[in-house]
């Protein structure tokens, strides 16, 4: 078969259809030296495949065991828990935006305007940024006592840095014009905030508010792990005793219960936009 | 005039009773809001728990035990004085190291789950996969990974795999190829149609259309994601330690076991510098990235 249009093409502009060979074998060399750096790390992780077989085994069956899902007799006993892990993303997500907000506020380049201070102040809630709200229960759990009030406080010591951020955000590009306007029509300080900044910022900041509730949720659900109550414990329960057919029904509930929320808050966050 | 006077009244009428349907609103909007608050710190035991009261005093207490009680003229001596760098980071190599492990499994996890999610990506995208049965259930498998909690996954797969990092890797795996793949097929969506009918029109089969009129499209946005992915699992990774999934979560667990919370306070330290240093990678290679697709 001849190619009469490829060859023409090939002998006006070459470097149009084929890489040259320098490149091709620069790329091939660092493909392959990705691949090894990965199969190196999977190595030292000792990622075992014979493990990995035995576990899809022990997986399969598990998922088997999941059907069909039943409540074990104790749907009331699940309900509560839910409902309180509801009460401590609900508690959680309401400090961390009250706490949020006054450091949104002195984060904001409008409101601060020291060059210096501002950064610094980003920077140092940057750093608290990552920690996960797991990782704060853990150690409050231990500081509190076994019970939801540690799993309220991680969740808002691990939403207040990201909160704050956004609120800050959000006043940053609040527009200047109507508190101008408010201002030159004689008013206070505090009028300006509130006639001229808070109709601006309000549904943004509920917005994002629910947003971080959502995501509590699907948080709060596992805090109980580390003993911090909600429906993780009941979970973490039943999964050591292989009761894998309550944990279909906790998890179905869960994820039920989840998808809810989120229609919920969706259509509050569609009104307010 | 008697017109212009109904007309008036039917419009204070109209105002007023708009200012009390929207007064009633917020009033029963707020009142459930309050109610809802309080019965949220009611159940939380925000106001007294069952172990006593006093939160600020414990409060108070712990971070007095968190304190690792460093001596300035005592810092650079050994292990056994107490007041030293070295008695607080006793075990800092042991640490460093699990620190290493979480980073492997985020990196390992994020490149899993990104070629598992490119593939998923193709299978839901409207304008690649022509069968809407495929597409829908596809989707509806990665919408049920989305909804699913991590370290619900991670106890389940810890239960199935034995604890250690591969039960992590694999959490990890299966929760990127949920995320990705959902943002994976709305780029695929976005392209350019032009070029993968130019293809079609050069007689070019499906494989060959998506290396040669997707790739070069989507490559930058691809690689910008999942690098965003890689500090959300590098978070996620120390957080399934605590669960039995390996790394540095490990560590933590056993500083709390312990009770030695000067060394979860220093092994925190490391956690948010891990993640910190991973954040300012990924942020310099992702602005390259931008910058790159701009040249």
């Amino acid at each position: 078969m001849t190619r009469p249009a490829y060859d023409q093409a090939l002998a006006i502009a070459p470097d149009a259809l084929r890489a040259p060979w320098t490149r091709r074998a620069r790329d091939a060399v660092l493909l392959l030296l990705a691949l090894a750096a990965l199969v190196g790390m999977a190595v030292d992780l000792q990622l075992a495949p014979g493990a990995l077989m035995t576990g899809f085994g022990k997986l399969g069956r598990f998922l088997g065991e999941m059907f069909p899902p039943s409540s074990g007799g104790q749907s009331e006993r699940i309900l509560r828990a839910l409902a309180e892990t509801f009460a401590m993303a609900f508690a959680g997500t309401a400090i961390a935006a009250v706490v949020a907000l006054p450091l949104g506020v002195i984060g904001a380049k409008t409101v601060v305007s020291n060059a210096a201070l501002h950064f610094a102040f980003r920077r140092f809630l940057d750093i608290f940024r990552g920690v996960p709200a797991l990782v704060w229960a853990l150690i409050l759990v231990s500081a509190f006592g076994l019970g939801p009030f540690a799993g309220v406080i991680a969740l808002a010591l691990a939403d207040i840095p990201n909160l704050a951020k956004l609120f800050s955000e959000s006043l940053e590009n609040a527009d200047a014009k109507p508190l101008e306007g408010v201002r030159s029509a004689g008013a206070s300080p505090l009028a300006v905030m509130r006639f001229g900044l808070a109709p601006q910022f309000a549904p943004v900041a509920t917005s994002q508010t629910l947003f971080f509730l959502e995501g509590n949720f699907r948080n709060a659900g596992v805090l109980g792990i580390v003993g911090a109550g909600g429906i993780g414990f009941e979970l973490d329960e039943r999964i050591r005793i292989f009761a894998f057919d309550e944990v279909a029904f906790i998890i179905l509930l869960y994820m039920i219960a989840v998808a809810c929320l989120d229609t919920l808050s969706r259509w509050f966050r569609n009104r307010l936009a | 005039m008697n017109v212009t006077n109904t007309t008036v009244e039917t419009f204070e009428r109209e105002r007023r009773r708009m200012l009390i349907r929207q007064r009633t609103q917020a009033v029963v909007g707020l009142a459930i809001f309050s109610a809802l608050l309080l019965v949220s710190f009611q159940r939380s035991q925000f106001f007294g728990s069952d172990i006593g009261g006093d939160p600020l005093g414990r409060m108070a207490d712990f971070l007095q035990r968190m304190n690792p009680g460093l001596q300035p003229e005592l810092l650079l001596e050994d292990r056994q004085t107490r007041g030293s760098l070295h008695s607080w980071f006793y075990a800092l190599p042991i640490w460093l190291r699990a620190a290493w492990q979480t980073v492997e499994m985020a990196i390992l996890a994020t490149a899993l789950g990104s070629v598992l999610a490119l593939g998923a990506s193709f299978l839901t995208a409207q304008n690649l996969m022509p069968f809407a049965p495929v597409r829908f259930v596809v989707r509806r498998i990665l919408e049920a990974i989305r909804t699913l909690p991590d370290l619900i996954m991670a106890l389940i797969l810890v239960a199935a795999f034995g604890v250690g990092p591969l039960a992590g890797v694999l959490t990890l795996t299966i929760s990127t190829l949920g995320g990705l793949g959902k943002l994976f097929a709305e780029i695929n969506e976005e392209i350019d149609p032009r070029q993968l009918e130019a293809l079609q029109a050069s007689g070019a089969g499906p494989l060959k259309k998506i290396r040669y009129g997707v790739m070069p499209q989507v490559l930058p946005n691809y690689a910008s994601y999942a690098l965003i992915r890689l500090e959300g699992n590098l978070a996620g990774a120390a957080a399934l330690g605590i669960v039995g999934a390996g790394g540095i979560g490990l560590e933590l667990q056993r500083a709390i076991t312990y009770t030695e919370f000067d060394t979860y306070l220093a092994i925190l330290m490391i956690i948010i510098a891990m993640i910190f240093l991973i954040d300012l990678f990924s942020e310099h290679v992702r602005h390259r990235l931008i910058g790159l697709e701009k040249a």
